[in-house]
């Protein structure tokens, strides 16, 4: 265990120890983009000590893209808060024993290079295994690690339309339109992360490390097994169908004053009977074609337009606080402006402060729980190397003139 | 043993994300008592999709065998001082409780979670709602759909929402905020078991779907939270402007990502360096990307693929590392070959639903693995072997 160290870097920093349930536990990162730092992200927010091994020749595009600092790239920051940052040259022989040293006094490590590439640079599992037996070793890959089609590569939406997402995601009776092609590196970043700490556990009571393998499609048809149990039940094939809902109707998000939009899901007759009050039309509620959940199903458009032409000249704030006043799950289809502006997420902390290298403070986002005995989250994302010394000095023991000498080869840029 | 072998999971949940993070520590052994209401049983059991026969029985939801398997059913009825007295003993004997309900249905069935760490040190308690404990009164009532459209997700689904008079989608399936929520709840209890290993203490864990979904865009809201990228009212305020998206072929659809020069040269190979390609900057994606290039370029990829198939344009595109992928449905699932080679799908015998495949989980553990043992419960199949006559715990 790292306790020692971490707590070491605390007192470097002048902060108290973080707490939280991954305290002392320390994670190697070698990652790209959103869905590798995305788990690290959740490891520190837990709070691990997470090192991002970073290097000037091949530098995250998530630094680089449309910024002029490096170290003040907006979505890097995003992404990155409160784990350090090593700079270290996995093309040199001397880089890569310097990350297997590393990796030895580590817990997890965790990558999503592209497909191959820890084993060409001498960083596959057999070799990190050898110089740290009990290691929990995570890759992440599209399609795993292994398989005929492991080869093949892609981006977030890549992995929804291969999982099966996208194909649901569409208006009724069109092509499919797709989740917003934002969505899958996330839930991906997640669901290894999982995965790790379950591996962080079993080590714990036994000693032994593992080699974890997280496909990125198979992450995105889980997100669906329901659906999916459908094929293997029945043999039926879903596509998209709007905001269709088996158990429920009217089940939508609807038109607004203002260009706004608001969601509403009936989930009971009693619900939709209450409904009917609201919208004060009591003729709705015996309608023969509404009563039940099955004729609101089979009348689904015309209740739609009912309710669209009920919904477009109203405000969506004031028709949310009315349908919830009747016991109706409603809201607001909340836009970019809604949500930096969600006063419930601003009371709850779920938007907060943390301090940057410089002194500045940033406002970040998440996690999405809260707990007793919790991590504290108080640092910014790194600037590229700022622990350096941290990392060669006060983990690896290299003596000030060998960091030097490192630097001056060109190691350690 | 496998890695959860030996921890005992009470689980008072009843929707889909408290069922998910059940089967998700299930799957690697943790021993899962399934609190359900005597009669009824659990919401689930009610939800499609069905199998065949008479589904008034509650033990043919495809559904609730998914999100199930490896647990055991213990029916209790916690509207009686006996239910509730028999939930606390039941509580003494776990080392995690996962529930769904509100702080007052809490209450009312003994567990105060003001005071559940005193009287209950060791234990670990993770709640999972829609808005976390304390809703606001614009938020008491809600469903997968409506935290979905709370999140940010919704509102800019799906991108490239180019016709505004169409609403904005509920995204895939019917319970994705509850899937999201299942996973965070797995990662925070499983790593409050690690480190009660250690501290003995258990710990009390809030999670609100709304904020899972919310960090999920992490890299983009906490942009604009930060004030480093614009906020509007406009559905595309989360998309990127380029060429890439979903195209028709002649079998089914096909998703192209194309964003670097190194895409744009593989697909000149693919198509056999057309001469529409010739008049296009070299870096245009990353440079010159205007909507008219992207119009013209989505036109002539288009023109290709609606004569091709989908799966084999994707293979030869990957060959030449251009990021094109099918997109599959759940016959595709089941039938590729990379879920056969690792066995993604397993088949699970349940006494009514018979045999079917089941969809596992999306990780290869070497010394670990996850796997289903035993299909879904019936209502109450082990309400004996865990209550004794007198009511006691077994």
């Amino acid at each position: 265990m790292s306790s020692n160290a971490s707590d070491k870097r605390e007192k470097m920093r002048g902060g108290p120890v973080r707490g939280g349930p991954l305290q002392g536990v320390r994670v190697v990162e070698l990652t790209k983009v959103w869905a590798g730092p995305y788990a690290g992200k959740l490891f520190s927010f837990l709070g691990a000590e997470v090192i991002r091994i970073e290097s000037e020749g091949s530098l995250d595009v998530t630094r680089t893209y449309g910024v002029a600092d490096i170290n003040k790239a907006p979505g890097f920051q995003a992404v990155n808060p409160q784990k350090l940052s090593v700079q270290i040259d996995m093309k040199t022989k001397e880089g890569i024993d310097l990350i297997l040293d590393l990796v030895s006094k580590a817990d997890i490590l965790i990558e999503n290079l592209r497909p191959g590439a820890v084993r060409r640079l001498g960083l596959g599992y057999d070799k990190v295994k050898a110089v740290k037996p009990d290691i929990i070793y995570t890759s992440m890959g599209m399609y795993g690690s292994e398989g005929p089609l492991s080869y093949q590569t892609g981006y977030a939406p890549c992995f929804a339309a291969l999982g099966g997402l996208s194909s649901l995601v569409g208006y009724e009776g069109g092509a499919p339109a797709g989740m917003n092609l934002r969505y899958a590196d996330s839930t991906f970043g997640a669901i290894a992360a999982n995965a790790s700490i379950v591996a962080l556990m079993h080590r714990r009571r036994t000693g032994v490390g593992q080699f974890i393998d997280v496909s990125a499609v198979e992450c995105m048809a889980s997100m669906i097994g329901d659906t999916v149990m459908d094929y293997s039940l029945n043999g039926v094939i879903h596509e998209s169908d709007g905001n269709r809902h088996s158990d429920m109707a009217p089940h939508g998000v609807y038109p607004c004053a203002g260009g706004e939009w608001i969601t509403l899901a009936v989930s009971s007759d009693v619900a939709w009977q209450a409904l009917t009050v609201a919208m004060e039309q009591p003729e709705l509620a015996v309608n023969p074609k509404f009563v039940t959940l099955a004729q609101r199903n089979t009348n689904a458009d015309e209740l739609d337009r009912l309710l669209s032409t009920w919904t477009a000249t109203r405000d969506a704030a004031e028709l949310t606080t009315l349908l919830q006043a009747r016991g109706i799950a409603a809201g607001k289809s909340q836009s970019s402006v809604d949500m930096i502006s969600d006063e419930h997420l601003w009371l709850r902390d779920f938007y907060h402060e943390v301090t940057n290298s410089d002194g500045s403070t940033r406002p970040i986002l998440g996690p999405g729980w809260k707990m007793s005995r919790g991590a504290q989250i108080n640092d910014g994302a790194p600037r590229l190397g700022e622990h350096n010394a941290y990392v060669f000095g006060d983990i690896l023991g290299l003596s000030a003139e060998e960091q030097t000498r490192l630097a001056a080869a060109g190691i350690t840029r | 043993m496998s890695a959860l072998t030996g921890i005992k999971v009470l689980e008072l949940a009843e929707g889909v994300a408290g069922e998910y993070c059940g089967k998700l520590l299930a799957d690697f052994g943790a021993e899962i008592i399934k609190v359900e209401k005597p009669g009824s049983g659990s919401p689930t059991r009610q939800l499609g999709p069905f199998g065949a026969g008479d589904k008034s029985d509650g033990e043919r939801s495809g559904l609730f065998a998914y999100l199930n398997t490896n647990k055991h059913s213990v029916t209790l009825d916690l509207a009686t001082a006996d239910g509730i007295a028999t939930l606390d003993r039941l509580l003494a004997h776990v080392d995690v409780l996962i529930d769904d309900h509100n702080i007052e249905w809490l209450k009312n069935v003994g567990v105060d979670l003001e005071v559940i760490e005193q009287k209950q040190p060791k234990l670990i308690v993770c709640s999972i709602t829609p808005f976390g404990l304390a809703p606001p009164d614009q938020r008491k009532y809600a469903e997968d759909l409506t935290v979905f459209q709370s999140s940010g997700w919704g509102y800019h689904t799906p991108s490239g929402a180019d016709d505004s008079s169409k609403p904005p989608l509920k995204g895939a399936g019917r319970f994705l905020a509850s899937y999201e929520a299942g996973i965070e709840a797995s990662l925070c209890i499983v790593s409050s078991l690690y480190e009660r290993e250690a501290s003995t203490l258990g710990r009390v864990i809030e999670i609100s779907k709304q904020e899972v979904l919310a960090s999920r865009i992490d890299y983009v809201l906490g942009q604009m939270i930060a004030g480093d990228m614009d906020v509007s009212t406009s559905r595309t305020q989360f998309d990127l402007a380029g060429p890439s998206g979903f195209f028709t072929c002649a079998d089914g659809y096909s998703y192209m990502w194309i964003s670097a020069p190194s895409h744009w040269e593989a697909l000149r190979q693919l198509l056999g360096n057309p001469e529409w390609m010739n008049s296009f900057p070299a870096r245009w994606l990353e440079l010159e990307c205007t909507p008219e290039r992207v119009k013209q370029c989505r036109h002539h990829v288009g023109e290709w693929l609606k004569t091709q198939n989908k799966h084999e344009a994707a293979a030869a595109a990957q060959k030449l590392g251009l990021t094109l992928v099918a997109v599959n449905n759940a016959k595709d699932l089941i039938e590729s070959e990379q879920f056969q080679f690792r066995q993604f799908f397993t088949e699970v015998k349940h006494p009514v639903l018979g045999a079917a495949l089941y969809p596992t989980a999306p990780y290869k553990l070497s010394e670990t693995p996850p796997s289903i043992s035993v299909p879904a419960p019936l209502l109450g199949q082990h309400t004996t072997k865990y209550l004794a006559k007198s009511g006691g715990v077994q």
